[in-house]
């Protein structure tokens, strides 16, 4: 009696366990659900997968049922060894025949998807994914239709999130400057290593304008975790307005904004040596070249060209819109989304404490190997942005010039 | 009283006693290995001891009338050649003396070596009348150093006559030759181990014969020189001037610098019929322009198409380095293949550190020799 009351008591506590995992599958708010496609490459895993969990399941529920039938059928009673024979070939034949079939019906469409998508001859834009400790570079050369059909007549360098036209055959060129990293982007299509020395082709389209999450799936060293990324899908018309806004020229703080003004000279000597800022000139009046290559390990930091343009930093892990702003656009129907995104980090909507936080002090905010002491193993560079151990007056000039770059 | 076995122990004792005070003296004193011959010392003099005590264990010391008629008492002769192997080695050194150094060494070490060995084979030669077991005790001694020093030597033989054969005959032939030898040494060891009976007098000839040949043709081939491509690159002495420039003349005829190739290309660059364009992945057709990530190594393929011998180059800015006093140094960045013949096929691999815009030139792909023939390298 006593033991039959355990029992239960344990097969109650394993259902209700199972129940409370099962039901965490079904979160409401899930950015990174690769059960709700996006996109044709994402439509194409998705119209795979789900068939195939079918009869996986289906073959599951039979095993799990036939195995738990024999064990209370045959439970010991205390009988005696019932007969034991060797070799039953009908059986055995067709108990092969049946998942060799399963297999072939499972194998051809999943060898049929995986050429459908390393398909790269009906690429219609081509964009650079550099993955690094811990974030991700975009480039989108102007070259061959970039140039010709978009408009990109000088590169764009961006960082953190990605901007592609809607309904547009993205082919993404993804490698590394020193670990593997893994670009994934689960409602737009299955992941992609970046390796360093190898660049690998990955199809990206959306078919609704929007944001989508993602993050680096391949551990890459301390803060893999806050590697981040977001892909921005626009409308084509969107596009072109983003595309004009990224190439237009530098201008530097008009004089009536004297902290900005105070800003970038601050920009040039503690930041301007890492950070490019296109247009950006040295006092002497020679363009301003980034020299990363020389302080950081991966040999490059973002581009801040048009920080403000994008609504997150640092791997995407933070947001530079405060939260009521970033829902506003995160909610926003797909056809105000264009307008409300092209609109950039205004002042209002700037999330200053967790920018203020980063400038002060990078490091303490996302682990990065960044102490200045004990980097004689790579040379003095650092993994990550080091603190600078900026006044508070200096990050108001900074923040003031931040803002006017978009 | 000193018996044959404590003799060689107080020899080695004493020679070891003499290594450390060497040992010292060529370290500047205090030193591990003083100690730890010092320790060998000591323990050999103490086992020469025993052994002295003990008549070598052939006899109890208490049976004075055996101490006469032990084994280690008796004295047989045998015959050596190492006095005739001492005497080559003096020559050896003689000639060496007057010629060159190297010989003058192997003769030095050849001169040890066969002391060493006339000195064990004169102490073994007394431990008893009896010779066999007198070469048994030889072999106790000598073979510990005797097998693996005589292993070695035969190992670098095999693998100097190797190397010089591979150095020798040409690239096309080569593979086919030790195709050939390798399948040979598969088919004859299969055979032996097949047929159980094979003497081992037939294995021990066929072996000496295949060694005999091997070093035959080693020897041959060496004084025969290296093959034509090798002699050549060496005479213009390849690496003393700038391998991009015009003055480097020696060709790669078959390039075989594909293996990055075959792991990932960023760009394939192909000069066909006097042009030169790019293809890479995510770009339909022909290029004139290319773009490559910054700070990130990046694999270039080159395909010459072309009835001449051409060679690619990758210029990618400039470096001016501060050598003080008003005075700069600049260092053009690029990087090239080598000159590579009709259907040649290379990669080069670069990283480029700095934008297109930072350079006045822009970044480019150029194949000199031809007019014209440019790619612009775009980098953000
Ligand atoms: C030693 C090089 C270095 C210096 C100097 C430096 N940074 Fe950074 N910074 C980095 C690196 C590397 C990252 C990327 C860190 C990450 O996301 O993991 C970064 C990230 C950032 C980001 C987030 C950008 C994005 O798109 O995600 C901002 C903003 C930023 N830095 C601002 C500044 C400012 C302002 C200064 C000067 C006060 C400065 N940095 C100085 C290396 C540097
Ligand atoms: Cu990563």
């Amino acid at each position: 009696m006593k033991s039959s009351r355990r029992w239960s008591t344990a097969i109650k506590s394993t259902l209700a366990v199972s129940a409370l995992t099962f039901l965490a599958g079904c979160a409401k708010d899930a950015p990174q659900d690769t059960w709700q496609p996006a996109g044709p490459n994402a439509e194409k895993i998705d119209n795979l997968q789900r068939p195939v969990f079918y009869v996986a399941g289906i073959v599951g529920v039979i095993v799990f049922a036939a195995v738990a039938w024999v064990i209370f059928r045959y439970r010991d009673r205390g009988q005696a060894l019932p007969e034991q024979t060797h070799g039953k070939p009908a059986l055995e034949i067709t108990l092969t025949v049946i998942p060799v079939l399963i297999l072939i019906g499972v194998g051809v469409p999943t060898v049929g998807t995986i050429f459908d998508l390393a398909k790269t001859s009906d690429t219609e834009m081509t964009i650079n994914v550099t993955g690094q400790q811990w974030w991700w570079e975009y480039d989108y050369p102007a070259v061959g239709d970039n140039a010709d059909v978009y408009g990109i007549s000088e590169p764009i360098v961006t960082s953190g999130q990605l901007v592609i036209p809607e309904d547009t055959k993205v082919l993404l060129r993804v490698t590394s400057r020193d670990v593997i990293h893994s670009y994934w982007i689960p409602k737009l299509n299955g992941k992609k290593d970046g390796v360093p020395g190898r660049v690998h082709l990955l199809r990206l389209e959306g078919s609704e304008p929007g944001i989508y999450a993602g993050q680096c799936t391949e551990f890459c060293g301390l803060s893999h975790a806050y590697m981040r990324m977001e892909t921005v899908v626009l409308s084509k018309t969107d596009y072109a307005a983003w595309v004009a806004n990224q190439l237009e020229p530098y201008a530097s703080p008009s004089a009536d904004n004297a902290l900005a003004v105070e800003g970038e000279k601050l920009f040039l000597q503690q930041c301007a040596r890492c950070h490019q800022v296109n247009g950006l000139l040295n006092p002497d009046g020679t363009p301003n070249i980034a020299a990363p290559d020389q302080y950081v390990v991966s040999g490059a930091a973002p581009n801040l060209t048009n920080l403000m343009t994008r609504n997150t930093f640092a791997g995407a892990s933070w947001d530079l819109l405060t939260p009521e702003c970033r829902d506003d656009v995160w909610n926003a129907s797909s056809a105000e989304f264009g307008a409300k995104y092209l609109a950039g980090v205004s002042e209002d909507c700037l999330n200053q404490k967790d920018l203020r936080e980063w400038l002060r002090n990078a490091p303490e905010k996302k682990p990065m190997y960044a102490d200045p002491t004990k980097l004689t193993e790579t040379g003095g560079k650092y993994r990550g942005m080091p603190a600078l151990g900026l006044t508070e007056d200096q990050i108001n000039a900074i923040v003031a010039y931040l803002l006017e770059r978009k | 009283m000193i018996t044959t076995g404590s003799k060689f122990l107080y020899g080695l004792g004493t020679a070891t006693t003499v290594a450390a005070i060497l040992w010292f003296i060529a370290n500047d004193g205090g030193s591990i290995g003083v100690v730890a011959l010092a320790f060998l010392a000591v323990a050999l003099f103490f086992i020469g001891a025993i052994a002295s005590f003990v008549r070598d264990g052939h006899v109890l010391s208490t049976e004075t009338e055996a101490h006469a008629s032990s084994n280690a008492a008796q004295r047989g002769v045998g015959r050596s050649w190492f006095p005739f192997g001492t005497a080559f080695a003096t020559g050896m050194v003689a000639v060496g003396l007057v010629s060159s150094p190297g010989i003058f060494k192997v003769g030095i070490c050849l001169q040890f070596a066969m002391l060493g060995e006339w000195l064990i084979k004169n102490w073994s030669d007394r431990a008893s009348s009896n010779p066999a077991y007198n070469e048994k005790v030889r072999s106790w001694v000598v073979h510990p150093l005797e097998i693996p020093v005589g292993g070695s030597l035969l190992l670098a033989v095999i693998v100097l006559s190797f190397s010089r054969i591979m150095l020798s005959i040409s690239k096309e032939s080569g593979p086919i030759v030790f195709a050939i030898a390798g399948a040979l040494v598969l088919f004859v060891g299969s055979m032996i181990s097949v047929r159980r009976g094979a003497s081992r007098r037939i294995v021990g000839a066929l072996a000496g014969v295949v060694l005999v040949a091997l070093s035959g043709a080693g020897i041959a081939l060496a004084l025969d020189g290296e093959r034509h491509e090798l002699t050549v690159a060496a005479e213009e002495d390849h690496f003393a001037h700038r391998p991009c420039g015009e003055e480097a003349e020696e060709a790669d005829e078959d390039a075989g610098r594909a293996v990055s190739a075959k792991s990932s290309v960023a760009a394939t660059v192909i000069l066909r019929d006097g042009r030169l364009f790019a293809e890479m992945d995510g770009w339909a057709g022909e290029l004139s322009a290319i773009t490559l990530q910054r700070s990130n190594p990046s694999n270039i393929l080159f395909i010459n198409e072309d009835d001449h011998e051409h060679r690619m180059v990758v210029t990618y800015g400039m470096i001016t380095e501060d050598l003080g006093g008003g005075v700069s140094k600049d260092t053009v960045l690029e990087a090239c293949t080598s000159l590579i013949g009709k259907g040649g096929t290379q990669a080069v691999s670069v990283v480029i550190p700095k934008p297109s815009f930072a350079s006045e030139e822009p970044y480019s792909i150029t194949v000199p020799g031809v007019e014209g023939a440019s790619i612009e390298i775009q980098v953000p």
